[in-house]
């Protein structure tokens, strides 16, 4: 089991990927909106997402885990 | 300990190898696997001191080694084994050729006492003494705590294998004085070190792989060769960058465009927003250094400004000439980072950046703002040449952020509807007048504004025309 997390203080922008999908290494999850930039977060494990934790229009801190990747 | 001459040495090791049938983890096995085949020497004899030092060639390039002995004590260091570390670094720094040491010890001896650690202490001193004299690369194969921690510390560019472990108290004391309660990996392993502590440089699948990463750095900073300008090429560079002048992407294709193969990257998972990576460019090896927008945007934080501050200093100290590309949108903001000593530690850039000596040439290929573009090589600091892409804007902050705050009276003043159309203007305006990259060019921060298809040339040309030269410091471990 493996954790996406937030890097910076940002807003969710886009949920690329769904609860269920299976990712491989280096597929987007979700995009953030951070210092006026679109910045993708990508997966380093690959798997199923078995739990997507935030949504669109959500703000992240750093830390805040974005998806659960088994 | 006793340093005999190499002559006698290969003579009593042939003696002793037909007595002990071949245990791969004897240093004299790890050392010969280091080296060319057949040109290992051994410097100092292979005795129960707790380690054994050698010369012999990589790839033909002469260097120096040393490797613990973990058959004897676990490795541990003791008066004699620490004597044969130093005679190492003595013939390395003689030779002008790199020192690779590759460790698995325990510490000092304890059944030595203090004149274990007084034989510590010298190799360090050692260590330092040669610091930005020759290159030295550290390879962890096993545990290195302790006293022996602090060796790979020391040097310039630390690679840790799997079986690697680096701490200064291992799990049972860190137990009985904190509670916390971890594992040698968990503590000091690659986990650890590659991603959070930064004391890890290169984290290798296996000792192999291990042994093969420090002989390729040996190379590329023992024999750094000369930039031949008629075997540089162009590559269209463009497909890097992303339609959407917002979007973050990765910068590690843009650097294997410009480099001959892709080099070895130096702390790759610790403060990722920014890659340090040494490589070839027409054949000579550089130093390249570059915002990752797909991390944190590409922002400058307080990790990534010291982790590039040291390797400018490593470059500046051997003459390896610098290419620096820059995206970044500017120090990242945050209670954090203040905190954490952004200032302290953004200092360390610009301060290894204007005593750098070696031709450092500067490649803007999209957003260049505020302390950041300072910090990023800046004509200010002393860059050789700076290159923009079209594509480039230099200033204080984005011009629609600093129309904001210029033109905030002017935008209240009109109509909700019309501001999107006076900022517009506004932001024309102020491109005109302060920001743009004509204006950069104009002051001469800027040198050239050059195409994507026409950068590696030019960066090439660059290194080339600069004279040579190099920082005269040691590398402290910043």
């Amino acid at each position: 089991m493996a954790e996406v997390q937030a890097e910076m203080v940002a807003n969710v922008w886009k949920v690329v990927a769904a609860q269920g999908d299976t990712v491989a290494v280096g597929d987007t999850i979700v995009i953030l909106e951070s210092m006026k930039m679109e910045i993708p977060v990508l997966t380093e494990d690959a798997g199923t997402i078995t739990d997507l934790r935030v949504a669109e229009g959500d703000v992240v801190q750093e830390g805040d885990v974005i998806a659960v990747i088994d | 300990m006793t340093v005999i001459d190499n002559r006698t040495a290969t003579g009593s090791a042939r003696a002793l190898s037909t007595e002990e049938p071949a245990d791969p983890r004897a240093p004299r096995i790890r050392l010969e696997t280091l080296f060319d085949d057949g040109t290992f020497r051994p410097l100092t004899a292979e005795d129960k001191s707790g380690a054994l030092a050698g010369s012999g060639r990589i790839e033909g390039t002469p260097a120096v080694a040393f490797a613990s002995d973990p058959r004897v004590q676990g490795g541990a260091m003791g008066a004699a084994g620490c004597e044969a570390i130093e005679s190492a670094y003595d013939a390395a720094v003689r030779e002008r050729v790199p020192v690779i040491g590759i460790w698995h010890s325990g510490g000092a001896r304890l059944a030595e006492g203090v004149e274990s650690l007084h034989g510590v202490g010298k190799v360090f001193a050692a260590m330092t003494r040669a610091s930005g004299v020759v290159p030295q690369i550290s390879v962890v194969i096993g545990p290195a705590a302790g006293g022996a921690a602090y060796g790979p510390a020391l040097t310039d560019i630390v690679i840790m294998s799997q079986g690697g472990r680096v701490f200064v108290t291992g799990p049972d004391v860190v137990k009985s004085v904190t509670g916390e309660e971890i594992d040698m990996a968990g503590l000091g392993g690659p986990e650890p070190h590659g991603r959070r502590s930064g004391v890890v440089h290169m984290v290798a699948e296996d000792d192999t792989e291990a042994v093969a990463r420090a002989r390729r750095l040996a190379v590329l900073l023992g024999h750094q060769g000369r930039l031949r300008q008629a075997e540089v090429s162009d590559v269209d560079m463009a497909h890097v960058l992303p339609e959407s002048p917002r979007r973050a992407y990765d910068v590690h294709p843009l650097i294997d465009d410009l480099l001959d193969e892709p080099g070895l990257e130096l702390h790759q998972k610790w403060a990722p927003n920014m890659v340090t990576l040494l490589g070839r460019l027409g054949g000579r090896t550089v130093g390249v250094m570059a915002n990752n927008p797909l991390r944190l945007g590409g922002c400058l934080d307080s990790l990534s400004a010291e982790k590039a501050a040291r390797f400018v200093r490593m470059c500046d100290a051997f003459g390896v000439p610098l290419v620096v590309i820059v995206d970044t949108p500017g120090y990242l903001p945050g209670v954090g980072q203040e905190h954490g000593g952004v200032v302290r530690r953004g200092a360390k850039l610009l301060h290894a950046f204007a005593e750098a000596t070696v031709p450092r040439i500067t490649l803007v290929t999209r957003k260049s703002f505020g302390g950041a573009y300072i910090a990023m090589n800046s004509r200010a600091l002393g860059a050789t040449r700076v290159f923009a892409w079209p594509t480039a804007t230099i200033g204080v902050m984005g011009a629609p952020a600093a129309v904001r705050v210029l033109g905030r009276k002017k935008l209240a003043a009109v109509p909700e509807e019309e501001r999107p159309a006076l900022e517009a203007r506004l932001v024309t305006e102020y491109e005109e007048t302060v920001g743009g990259l004509d204006r950069a060019v104009e002051l001469g921060v800027v040198d050239e504004v050059i195409k994507p298809a026409e950068t590696r040339t030019a960066i090439a040309r660059a290194i080339a025309e600069a004279p040579p030269a190099r920082g005269n410091h040691g590398n402290i471990p910043l």
